[in-house]
């Protein structure tokens, strides 16, 4: 790795000395910037192995007790259109993979008001880091404990019952769509952190929306059994379109109903559609949180 | 990019012979032909708020200079400090920082400089070891570097023997000195300080100050800003002092003394001694008006009351004093101790800050300055 030196000029009058120090600059690439902050904050998520376990717990207990209290019921409803003998675990599954990724972005900004409260925001402003770099590195440092998470609770599933019918590459695939899903609420957690600078109303902000989010999907029964209303409001809820990507690869079938695609073939018609909305959003939180960042300054961080 | 140094230098004397550099209050150096650190003009910075924190700060720091910013809280001291290290960009003006302009260079800028907070910025999850491992990563200080700039910084700082201890366990003054190693990783040939030593014990103080003389030796220019008369005095060559976010006054701590006028000549009187030449008033004030009519010290001096007996500042406090105690005793008052001194920076802080003087923040030269003292020290004070 070189690092460019700079020097100053030679003044041109009398009596004057090349005096400009020497000024190293930094040899940093965007994805340097990204890798020292993604070892940072996987440093501090294993000091601080609290954060992994809670947001963990809550939708472990979901799967349990959901499976055990809701369990016949649901699994008339789900096999109600004579679509074979799927079991609740089965069902639920993608679902608590994608309530683990929304449950642990809840969590990013607080991370980010720490840094703001305990003044290492400011510290890191003056560094001369790529703030989108700042940004992703964080990012991917909570992608990586929510793919682990989801690692767990499939694993889990599969103990209680679940079946993927894609295998062990569905398996793989139901965590990437959780990263997916993820990226657009961490970035959502990270825009209330730097927009309230305050640990209350970032989780306030962000736990609001967890529960309603879940509800108003297709997470825990088929819309169809579902209120008119609901099945609306599905069609706009990112959940949606997580848990049927998760959920077709889980059943090896397309499984969408708010969107009629028929342009690709079988399990693609659910994947293709989820993916292209989960990127799109994406891409616009994701952007609305760099661009907040990048334009963040100390008084941004008081 | 652009760099600029002092080869247009505003001060740069139309002879081609260069001038010291001059600050935008008229303060001089002994830094001939050196480049500068930091130049500014005509600095303004309005918040949203719009309370006008930063008004008009032109200044000039050449390389290798200990500056100081001085000034009581709410001078704008810290927010001066934020817009010189791009962490807050200026309503008007113009900042070049090594040369780099701060309005389209910030990320050079940033590079070339280190920055202490007021506040500790260091992560307390982390080590310090791994606080300073950061710090190189984000200061793309080559890996190869890493590990013996870090030794070097930790035993700089005597942090080498818990140096993979979490600094959540350190005491404040031990996270300051980590604070600091952080901002010094990739050796910035400028470093701000931002009233560094607050809130710390008087070793930790002094611990740091020690720390901060060895880079400034090292040639690394420093920008400290401080509330602390004593801090500023002992560590800086040069002071700016701030009020209301405008720089009143410039100069070396020598000079800023000079400028109070003279010795200050501190006489405690006795309460309630009264003669029969006493007329009731207050024995401080007797001593006073006795001080005032002797004509031992002309009008230049400043005769104030203080609570313990009367204070003189004068050229001539020294060579006078003893004539003075005669004429008190003569008054029959009783004189139960004095003490001829040179000014603090306390008493120029206090002298400016109470409008006792005030300099406009333009640039002026030595002769101008002169005349100034003369005038402050025959007005008394007036606000210029």
């Amino acid at each position: 790795m070189s690092t460019p030196i700079e020097t100053g000029e030679t003044t041109g009058t009398a009596g004057s000395e090349r005096t400009t120090r020497e000024i190293r600059r930094s040899s940093n690439s965007f994805l340097g910037d990204v890798w020292v902050n993604f070892k940072r904050w996987n440093i501090k998520a294993v000091r601080n192995p609290f954060v992994l376990v809670t947001s963990l717990i809550q939708p472990i207990i979901f799967l349990i007790l959901f499976t055990q209290v809701f369990g016949a019921v649901a699994t008339n409803a789900i096999n109600a259109g004579g679509g074979g003998s799927i079991t609740y675990e089965t069902f639920l599954v993608p679902a608590i993979a994608i309530q683990v990724a929304l449950a642990s972005a809840v969590t990013s900004g607080i991370g980010l008001v720490n840094d703001i409260e305990e003044d290492v925001f400011e510290k890191i402003l003056v560094m001369p880091m790529n703030r989108a770099a700042v940004f992703a590195g964080k990012s991917a440092a909570e992608i990586l404990r929510i793919v682990v998470q989801i690692a767990i609770i499939l694993g889990l599933g599969v103990l209680l019952g679940a079946e993927i019918a894609t295998g062990l590459a569905g398996a793989i695939g139901i965590m990437a769509i959780g990263l997916l899903f993820s990226v657009w609420f961490l970035a959502y957690s990270n825009i209330l952190a730097v927009l309230t600078k305050d640990q209350e109303s970032t989780i306030i902000g962000a736990n609001i929306l967890q529960f309603p989010l879940l509800f108003l999907s297709s997470a825990f029964l088929p819309l169809s059994s579902l209120p008119n209303w609901i099945q609306i409001v599905a069609v706009f809820n990112p959940v949606t379109y997580g848990v049927d990507a998760a959920r077709a690869l889980v059943l090896g079938r397309d499984v969408m109903t708010v969107l009629d695609i028929t342009a690709f073939s079988g399990i693609w018609n659910t994947l293709v559609p989820a993916i292209a909305i989960l990127a799109v959003l994406d891409i616009v939180l994701g952007g609305v949180a760099v661009f907040l960042l990048t334009r963040a300054t100390s008084s941004d961080a008081k | 990019m652009s760099r600029r140094t002092n080869g247009h230098h505003p001060e740069e004397s139309p002879d081609g012979e260069e001038a010291n550099a001059v600050d935008g209050a008229g303060g001089t150096t002994g830094n001939r032909g050196k480049a500068l650190s930091i130049e500014t003009d005509g600095l303004q910075l309005i918040y949203s708020d719009g309370t006008e924190a930063v008004r008009d700060v032109s200044l000039s720091v050449p390389e290798g200079e200990f500056f100081g910013f001085l000034g009581a809280n709410g001078a704008g001291k810290t927010t001066a400090i934020k817009v010189l290290a791009t962490l807050l960009k200026p309503t008007n003006g113009e900042a070049f920082i090594n040369g780099f302009d701060a309005e389209s260079e910030p990320r050079e800028i940033r590079e070339s400089i280190g920055y202490m907070a007021q506040e500790i910025g260091i992560d307390e999850e982390l080590t310090a070891r791994e606080n300073l491992q950061f710090a190189c990563a984000a200061y793309g200080v080559p890996r190869g570097e890493r590990s013996e700039r870090i030794e070097e910084l930790l035993a700089l700082v005597d942090l080498a023997e818990v140096a993979d201890q979490r600094s959540e366990s350190f005491s404040g003054g031990m996270q300051k000195r980590l604070d600091a190693a952080t901002a010094l990783v990739h050796r910035p040939p400028l470093v701000f300080l931002d009233e560094p030593t607050t809130g710390l014990d008087p070793k930790a103080r002094n611990r740091l100050w020690e720390y901060f003389r060895e880079i400034n030796e090292e040639g690394t220019t420093i920008f400290l800003t401080t509330q602390y008369l004593e801090e500023a005095d002992q560590l800086c060559e040069r002071i700016s002092v701030l009020l209301d976010g405008e720089i009143v006054a410039t100069g070396s701590p020598t000079e800023l003394k000079r400028r109070v006028g003279g010795e200050i000549l501190d006489i405690d009187i006795e309460a309630g001694a009264e003669t029969e030449e006493g007329d009731g008033k207050d024995p401080r004030e007797r001593a006073a008006a006795v001080a005032s009519d002797s004509e031992l010290f002309e009008s230049e001096a400043m005769i104030e009351t203080t609570e313990e007996g009367i204070s003189v500042t004068s050229q001539r406090a020294r060579s006078r004093g003893t004539d003075l105690l005669v004429a008190l005793r003569d008054a029959g008052l009783t004189v139960t101790g004095f003490n001829v001194r040179a000014p603090t920076l306390d008493d120029v802080f206090l002298a400016i800050t109470d409008g006792e003087e005030r300099e406009p923040n333009k640039e002026s030269d030595p002769d101008e300055e002169e005349a100034d003292e003369a005038r402050v020290a025959t007005d008394g004070g007036e606000s210029r």
